[in-house]
């Protein structure tokens, strides 16, 4: 499963209170896992509603990162606003806001 | 006619500026009689059909994603194709009509299954907003692009710098590309906003300048620039606030930006701001500042005349052609944070000339670029593929 973020021809370092790995921005960089691409990982893979929220488990099948791991960066996108969780049959699922889904969105167009 | 039209972004699922052009002409085309059908993508809160002043609005549900971007678009593009397939067992098209790359796969294809001709409205190029093609990505989407072009029976672009892009970028003929403007509706765009209680809610005075600028923050809007100049501007007025409307990836490079102006606390970065506040905001502003480095038509420029804002722009592609510097905005060089504050005080030194810019260009507005007008050139063009 490959990955997609965009690279940012100045290597920001960091975009919408997110850290960013360098040169990130539009372009494979599976070896640098962070906030936005996980951000935009599960809006491309349609956890855009509480109807379409992912576990843990789930989202590390697609992203391919640990579970420790993406619960530190789930929790930071929930701080941002860009995502919400709540619990069903003692899972905590996960799925994009609105305005998650248009810093995606805005990265796209 | 019956027009199926093929578009990422609708409302209120909105990235851009082909949602609003999308619906602005869908409207003037229910207005002269045709049947719109429009099918987009989904967005949560919105269902999967509804009747939008008229506009048949199909949301196709992505039922399937992947992590992967152009994984993810040849994907939905799947489930338009499919939403469109379900929808032409009992319609039968006359045209379709795809809004750029995002969904051009869905289109080419249905243009095949349909057997109906093809109109690409091209809104932007990969080459154009990148600024250069660096990426993996970036060549996919520029290949994608050239092949859309390649299929469609007629190109619609927005301006003429937009048809010398493509027509040498993509190596097209002149007559397959016509040049039909954006336009907005007017009417939309008269309000009855409190100046100052709008200036308050963005720390503005009645006694300080208020100098706007809206955009998508990412770089082809060129707003480093416009911070860049405003040390020189605060050195002529020092009681001028600025404000910057928009969300987008470069965000916090801008806001370090603005931290390095040493005048942080005079600049407010609202995010993301509803089309009415934005109204109201251009209503409330002394200046809006069109600081772009690419932009294919500048309908941001639009809006600020409709509203009587003075418009300080770049003079870069389509740019050029909504505006007529010294008479209806002043054009400031691109990238030039010294040319920006220039045309920014040339507004705010000459309030009476500012004000008889704003008349002419109130005048242009309505004259030249009505949905009306832009529906029925874009029927024209319909006309001739389908006889």
């Amino acid at each position: 499963m490959g990955s997609s973020c965009y690279e940012d021809c100045r290597g920001l370092q960091k975009v919408g209170g997110i850290e960013l790995g360098e040169n990130s921005f539009r372009s494979y960089n599976a070896e640098q896992p962070n906030q936005l691409r996980l951000l935009v990982m599960l809006h491309n893979i349609g956890a855009t509603e509480s109807s379409k929220s992912l576990t843990i488990q789930q989202i590390s099948e697609w992203t391919r990162m640990e579970a420790p791991e993406l619960q530190t960066h789930l929790q930071k996108l929930i701080e941002l606003g860009y995502a919400q969780s709540f619990r069903s049959e003692e899972t905590d699922k996960y799925y994009l806001t609105i305005d998650g889904i248009r810093k995606v969105l805005s990265l796209y167009s | 006619m019956k027009i199926g039209k093929l578009s990422w972004e609708f409302p209120p699922r909105v990235v851009g500026g082909i949602a609003r052009h999308c619906e602005g002409l869908a409207k003037a085309l229910i207005q002269q009689n045709h049947e719109v059908y429009l099918f987009t993508l989904d967005f949560p809160g919105s269902p999967s059909y509804e009747e939008m002043d008229g506009i048949k609005v199909y949301r196709a549900s992505t039922e399937l994603g992947h992590p992967n971007f152009l994984t993810w678009v040849l994907l939905f593009n799947h489930f338009l194709e499919k939403k469109m397939a379900e929808v032409s067992q009992s319609v039968d098209f006359d045209v379709m009509h795809v809004h750029d790359w995002l969904a051009a796969f869905a289109g080419i294809s249905f243009k095949r299954y349909v057997q109906k001709p093809m109109v690409l409205t091209v809104h932007s190029t990969e080459v154009g907003r990148a600024q250069g093609l660096r990426s993996a990505d970036s060549f996919s989407i520029d290949g994608i692009e050239w092949w859309a072009t390649y299929e469609a029976d007629k190109v619609i672009v927005c301006s003429q710098s937009m048809k010398n892009e493509i027509c040498g970028h993509f190596n097209l003929p002149q007559d397959k590309v016509d040049v039909i403007p954006n336009a907005i509706d007017t009417t939309q765009y008269h309000t009855t906003a409190d100046r100052g209680s709008v200036r308050q809610r963005y720390g503005v005075g009645w006694d300080e300048k208020m100098i706007l600028c809206v955009g998508r923050l990412v770089p082809q809007k060129g707003i480093e620039y416009f911070i860049r100049a405003i040390p020189n501007i605060i050195n002529r007025y020092p009681e001028a606030k600025f404000v910057i409307v928009g969300e987008g990836w470069s965000r916090d490079f801008l806001e370090s930006e603005a931290r390095s102006t040493g005048h942080r606390k005079k600049i407010r970065f609202t995010g993301f701001v509803p089309d009415r506040e934005v109204i109201d905001l251009m209503t409330s502003a002394d200046v809006l500042v069109v600081p772009s480095i690419y932009e294919p038509f500048g309908i941001v420029a639009l809006e600020g005349m409709a509203t009587g804002v003075p418009v300080v722009a770049s003079q870069v592609g389509g740019l050029s052609e909504v505006i007529e510097h010294n008479r209806t905005g002043i054009f400031v060089y691109p990238k030039s944070p010294e040319s920006i504050a220039w045309g920014i005080d040339r507004i705010l030194s000459d309030p009476d000339r500012a004000r008889w810019l704003t008349e002419n260009a109130k005048d242009k507005l309505e004259k030249a670029y009505s949905w009306e007008a832009v529906a029925m050139k874009t029927v024209e063009v319909y006309r001739k593929l389908v006889g």
